[in-house]
């Protein structure tokens, strides 16, 4: 007995190993190191209630000064860090190694930003801004005005505190819970470059908001107006690595999410600003809390056969399969929707194909190869508003019949057979006959 | 026309009689090219009808039967005793011959056909 | 090389002499010794590449033989015969079985299989490598074969020792030349010696012969329709000068149907036989024939003429409109498909030009300089009106043949440069004829004169004022005179054999792949540096990475770099070629939106700026305009020049000078002096200072530049993470 018991051991061992790296992949799609770099410490404080809920989510966060001389991003070509909490607007430069292009690395490696500015706002941020494809309003002394809606606790009536209601419609970055109360800005507006296809306006402006500076007579018309300016923009790079830039550092505070908010003309007084449960839904999407896909075990074959082929042939009847998760911020949970599609691609779709779902995170679908030979893809491109974008593609060759292949004995072709048998046979005859006759 | 008919009459009398005077064996290799010309023409009109598709079939069962007959009618040409031309070459061994080129015809049509 | 192994056999005759040997044994002797010294000769003298570099395949269509080859011995028949190829023209692929000529490749798997038996253990490249030089030596016995059924056994020998000189064919067989002519030229010329043979005998097992000689040619190589078009006009040209004979009836019509048939089973030219144009003169003249035998028959029964002539009537109008009609209706119903460009250009030599920029693209298939022909034949040139007088002073079913061969192939030779090749065995067969015959003349005459001991057992030369002087006019001084021109004759055959071994040695041993040049100081040098950059592309990129290059280097990339490409030199997809050429002579924001369509990864150009190799991606620019612009008309000739002149300085016009090919050969050149005395930037090849010396690119980077600068890779790069 002890023979068999062997591989069985063995078997459980193997087991083990697999169930210890299924946990592994348990884990989040993000590390949780993030660093947090202020141009003054006392940011720390007076934001203490945003970090204090990134911190209950389990991030670890690093504060350090934006112009401390040691500071550096990676060391010995591995990344220290996994985010980046850029409230430091008015830094001129960083300390240590960091600079423009490093920050910008930092997020082309796959690593995600926050990004605040506010009046004050340096070249440097105005920098990382534009190459995130947000430019800010270039007159230094702008900031967002707004005679109508503007938050009403304001006494002072420069209109510069604005309540904004403008949120863009998606569950994957705000929640799924409503955001009843107006979000509180003050600070700059920018707007979304518009050859990058990228930048999403999360909290837009209302019509009849403009940029200019508070303080001087409007000169000349605003550049930016209406709802052009965004508030708040998110861009998620093709490499999935998401920034949140904001034009108003104050949004964080602690003092703007306590507060509570009236919108001028309106009504409805609420308790509290929308901007604690803005600022803790968006930092979720940021840091891949939320809206994070991943595709695992992409699987084809031939339908009644489980082995994956190195190449098709036309008109084989194939089955493709993948499994979709997406992360919920504690674990990955089987991903839900009825529009992901497949395509069978060579220069363009031959075959494009939705794929039913089992719910369970298993998508798949059946088709025929089409009756062309060549290199084909099988290609899953699933870019969703807010998610991750998934695209996949594997080559897979398809190529014609072999000579054995084609269809055998065909019944029209019958007479062809039996003429070239019965000259065969004549031969034979007349061999016999013209060497006996006599 | 009549007396393209009558010519045509006449033609096939004299035809037939000077046919008569061909020896035997002449005479078995013309049946046996008849018949694959037959063979041949029959063919031909079935493929007219059900259309081309089995094209290397239809080719080798056609082929096959042009073969035939072209090769018969050499053998016809070389073992034929009134023939100067092939006084020097034995009549076995055009046989022989013969036999060698339907061999590989029938071998190469055997390939085709499916 | 003539000459010296003639004087090796004469100096073995006093010894043979004195072994009293008879007569006809001599004779057989001598010629078995100079058959084997030429046969060795002819091997020999195309291995100066190997000897000059190293035993490597040249060129760029052997390359892909080579791979086939290889694919062919790793994985057997069946799996060669129904290799579907997704390295090449991708995303297209090839049916590489279906799309060749397996006749090279079996040759060689079967040679290598052959030395693996003899427990030889020689790699599979080296057979490939030799593959054509002993093709070459087989040759001269078929030549001297076929001299000998033509004239007689000492024009047999002579033409084996042309022939196994003759540039014009050697171009083709240097050890390394792994292509498809190595083996067709044997395979053409075997059919023919067959054919005449069949003719001659009017067996039909030679015909069976000539039909399995003609099979395989038509596995070898797609000029055997140069043979499937002579036969019937030969025959024809034989039925109209009254010539018909029964034994041409067996040759032809059994050669026609079992060559036809096994030629079917060739997957590359399939139901050609039947259903294209360049196959129909065959059918037709077989069809003449039956018809033709027919009425010979009826006429020999019939014995009546007045009968027959209105029988004749009769048979002969039926024959002709159903002819009409079947030709008629097959053109119209595309059923018959019509000749290919190919056949056309050959037919009118300006027709490539202006209907298909692909062929006229090809440096060998341009019109053939008198230079050329010169360098090839040599005083064969001369000598080929010579033995066509000596052909049509005694003419036979043999000397028309050969007449008709050598006339037409000169014609094909003259269209162009690489039917040379084909012209070569008939120059030679016909250039022996006049010198054995010129030699036969002046030896006799030598002879009645004096019984001087100079024999002949068939080699020599001759020149036409001596075939005159040997016409049987007692002349004074006729003996000197003789014996002067026959040393003429062996001065002249020296040289030629002097020539023959300088143009094999300099000219034609070059591989191609490396390139040699003189340095200043009169050494050699030798630029490797195609087989570093695809040495490269093996070992520095992914292996499923796409390349995208010009045609002319697909092959060599998919061999040695292991690498998928986008087109290569089997230009069966024009479309594909012409976005290629597109992508080249577009901005470079045009360009990488092709390339992204195709996903390629990296971009191979070629490049002699900085070393003078003038054959290189920009002297081929024009062509990929044209190409391209043939299929998309956005792409136009006229934008890339300036006052109908092409050029790459300052004045070259702006798209020259900034679409993607400009940019991708002269990336970083500005900075680059490559000559002394001359500013930055200085083409050698063009000869000027580059017009545009600041280059930068966008969507593209440098990712390899070989040592000498000849081909450069650059990468794509991946759209922009942020935007």
């Amino acid at each position: 007995m002890a023979a068999p018991r062997l591989p069985v051991l063995f078997l459980l061992l193997a087991l083990l190993v697999v169930a210890c790296r299924g946990e592994a992949s348990g884990e989040g799609p993000r590390g949780r190191k993030v660093l947090v770099l202020v141009d003054d410490l006392a940011v720390r404080s007076s934001h203490s209630a945003f970090f204090g809920s990134l911190q209950a989510r389990g991030l670890d966060l690093e504060f350090r000064l934006a112009d401390d001389p040691k500071l550096s991003l990676h060391r010995y070509g591995q990344y220290l860090y996994d985010g980046l909490v850029l409230f430091a607007p008015s830094t001129p430069r960083f300390g240590g190694s960091v600079d423009q292009n490093a920050v910008l690395e930092f997020i082309d490696a796959g690593h995600d930003m926050i990004l605040a500015a506010d009046s004050s706002a340096s070249d440097l941020i105005r920098g990382i801004a534009t190459e995130c494809g947000v430019d800010f309003d270039e007159d230094p002394e702008a900031m967002v005005i707004d005679h109508i809606n503007y938050a009403s606790t304001e006494v002072e009536g420069d209109h510069t505190l604005i309540a904004g209601d403008d949120l863009i419609e998606s569950d994957v970055i705000l929640g799924s819970k409503k955001i009843d109360a107006p979000v509180l800005f003050r600070g700059i507006g920018h707007a979304a470059n518009p050859s990058n296809s990228l930048v999403l306006k999360v909290l837009s402006a209302s019509p009849s908001a403009y940029s200019a500076n508070p303080k001087t007579k409007l000169a000349s018309p605003p550049s930016l107006t209406g709802s052009a300016i965004s508030l708040v923009s998110v861009m998620q790079a093709r490499n999935n690595a998401r920034v949140l830039i904001s034009g108003s550092l104050d949004l964080f505070s602690n003092r703007f999410l306590k507060s509570s908010v009236k919108k001028a003309g309106s009504k409805l007084s609420h308790e509290k600003a929308g901007n604690e449960q803005f600022v803790t839904e968006t930092s979720k999407w940021v840091f891949h809390e939320r809206g994070h896909l991943k595709a695992v075990n992409v699987k084809h074959h031939k339908i009644g056969e489980t082995n994956e082929p190195s190449m098709y042939r036309i008109n084989d009847d194939l089955e493709y399969s993948v499994e979709i998760y997406e992360w919920s911020g504690t674990s990955w949970k089987p991903y839900v929707a009825d529009d992901v599609q497949v395509q069978f691609y060579m220069m363009s779709p031959y075959v494009l194909k939705n794929m039913s779902t089992d719910k369970k995170g298993v998508y798949s679908s059946s088709f025929k190869v089409p009756d062309v030979y060549g290199v084909f893809q099988f290609k899953v491109e699933y870019q969703k508003l807010g998610y991750t974008g998934l695209s996949l593609a594997k080559q897979i060759p398809v190529r014609p019949y072999r000579h054995n292949e084609y269809e055998r004995f065909i019944t029209s072709a019958y007479p062809y057979y039996a003429a070239s048998f019965s000259t065969m046979g004549a031969f034979f005859i007349f061999s016999i006959a013209y060497l006996y006759h006599k | 026309m009549p007396k393209a008919a009558g010519d045509a009459k006449l033609l096939i009398q004299s035809l037939s009689k000077a046919y008569a005077a061909t020896p035997t064996n002449l005479k078995i290799i013309d049946l046996y090219v008849v018949f694959a010309v037959a063979t041949a023409v029959v063919q031909v009109v079935y493929m007219g009808v059900v259309g081309s598709f089995p094209f290397n079939s239809f080719l080798s069962g056609v082929l096959s039967c042009i073969g035939t007959a072209v090769l018969a009618v050499c053998l016809r040409i070389q073992v034929n005793k009134d023939n100067k031309e092939f006084k020097d070459l034995a009549p076995e061994r055009a046989f022989a011959d013969f036999v060698l080129c339907n061999l590989v015809l029938h071998l190469v049509i055997m390939n085709f056909l499916g | 090389m003539a000459a010296a192994s003639a004087a090796t056999t004469s100096a073995l005759e006093p010894l043979l002499r004195s072994l009293r040997l008879k007569t006809k044994q001599q004779e057989l002797l001598l010629r078995v010794s100079a058959l084997a010294l030429i046969y060795v000769l002819a091997f020999a003298v195309r291995l100066f590449s190997v000897l000059r570099y190293e035993s490597m395949i040249h060129e760029f269509d052997p390359y892909f033989n080579y791979r086939t080859t290889l694919y062919l011995t790793e994985h057997g028949y069946g799996e060669f015969w129904n290799w579907f190829d997704s390295e090449s023209w991708y995303p297209l692929g090839r049916v590489v079985g279906g799309t060749l000529f397996p006749g090279l490749m079996v040759t060689a798997a079967l040679l290598h299989r052959l030395l693996h038996a003899l427990s030889l253990a020689v790699h599979i490249r080296e057979v490939c490598v030799l593959t054509a030089p002993f093709f070459a030596a087989n040759t001269t016995l078929v030549a001297y074969a076929f001299g000998r059924e033509i004239w007689d056994s000492g024009a047999g020998l002579v033409a084996a020792a042309l022939i196994a000189v003759c540039p014009g064919y050697i171009s083709r067989s240097v050890a390394g030349s792994y292509d498809n002519e190595g083996v067709a030229i044997f395979a053409l010329l075997l059919t023919f010696y067959l054919f005449v043979r069949a003719v001659n005998t009017g067996s039909l097992a030679w015909a069976l012969a000539s039909a399995f000689g003609y099979f395989y040619m038509v596995s070898a190589w797609g000029g055997y329709v140069f043979i499937i078009n002579l036969l019937p006009l030969y025959v024809l040209v034989l039925l109209v000068t009254g010539r018909y004979s029964q034994r041409l009836y067996v040759a032809y019509n059994c050669m026609y149907i079992l060559g036809m048939l096994l030629g079917m089973q060739i997957r590359f030219v399939g139901f050609q036989h039947v259903q294209s144009g360049e196959h129909m003169a065959a059918m037709g003249v077989f069809f003449l024939l039956q018809v033709f035998f027919f009425l010979d028959w009826v006429k020999y029964m019939l014995n009546d003429v007045k009968l027959f002539k209105s029988f004749l009537r009769i048979t002969l109008t039926c024959v002709i409109t159903v002819g009409t009609l079947a030709l008629g209706i097959g053109t119209a119903s595309g059923y018959i498909s019509p000749w290919t460009g190919r056949f056309y250009s050959l037919l009118d030599p300006t027709y490539a030009k202006d209907h298909i920029p692909i062929i006229a693209s090809v440096s060998e298939h341009q019109p053939t300089a008198w230079s050329s022909f010169m360098f090839d034949f040599h005083i064969l040139l001369f000598l080929f009106p010579a033995g066509l007088y000596f052909c049509f002073k005694r003419l036979s079913d043999a000397t028309i043949f050969i007449v008709m061969y050598g006339l037409t192939s000169m014609y094909f030779a003259g269209v162009m440069v690489r039917l040379i090749l084909v012209a070569a065995p008939a120059v030679c067969l016909i250039s022996a004829i006049a010198v054995s015959a010129t030699m036969k003349n002046l030896t006799t005459l030598i002879r009645t004169k004096s019984k001087s001991p100079q024999t002949t057992s068939g080699k020599a030369t001759g020149s036409k004022a001596a075939a005159k002087g040997a016409v049987d006019q007692p002349l004074p001084f006729q003996h000197n005179v003789a014996i002067a021109l026959l040393l003429g004759a062996f001065y002249l055959l020296s040289r030629y054999a002097i020539h023959c071994t300088w143009v094999t040695s300099e000219a034609y041993s070059s591989p191609s792949i490396v390139l040699s040049a003189r340095g200043h100081n009169g050494g050699r040098v030798i630029f490797d540096d195609y087989r570093e950059a695809y040495y490269w592309l093996r070992q520095n990129t992914p292996t499923d990475a796409k390349i995208m290059s010009w045609w002319d280097y697909g092959y060599q990339i998919t061999a040695m770099g292991n690498r998928t490409v986008i087109v290569d030199n089997n230009t069966w997809n024009n479309t594909h070629i012409a976005t290629v050429g597109r992508a080249m002579s577009s901005y470079e924001d045009e360009a990488y939106e092709i390339m992204q369509s195709l996903d390629v990864n990296y971009v191979l150009v070629v490049f002699g700026g900085v070393t003078g190799y003038s054959s290189d991606d920009i002297n081929k620019f024009l062509w990929m305009v044209r190409i391209g612009g043939g299929v998309f008309p956005v792409i136009k000739e006229p934008d890339y020049l300036v006052n109908g002149e092409y050029r790459v300085d300052k004045g070259a016009s702006h798209k020259m000078l900034n679409c993607l090919m400009y940019k991708l050969c002269y990336y970083r050149f500005g900075e680059l002096t490559t000559e002394y005395g001359k500013p930055p930037g200085y083409d050698r090849v063009r000869g000027v200072e580059i017009g545009n010396k600041d280059v930068k690119l966008e969507y593209l980077e440098e990712a390899f530049t070989t040592s000498n600068w000849i081909v450069r890779i650059y990468k794509v790069k991946p759209p922009k993470n942020r935007s």
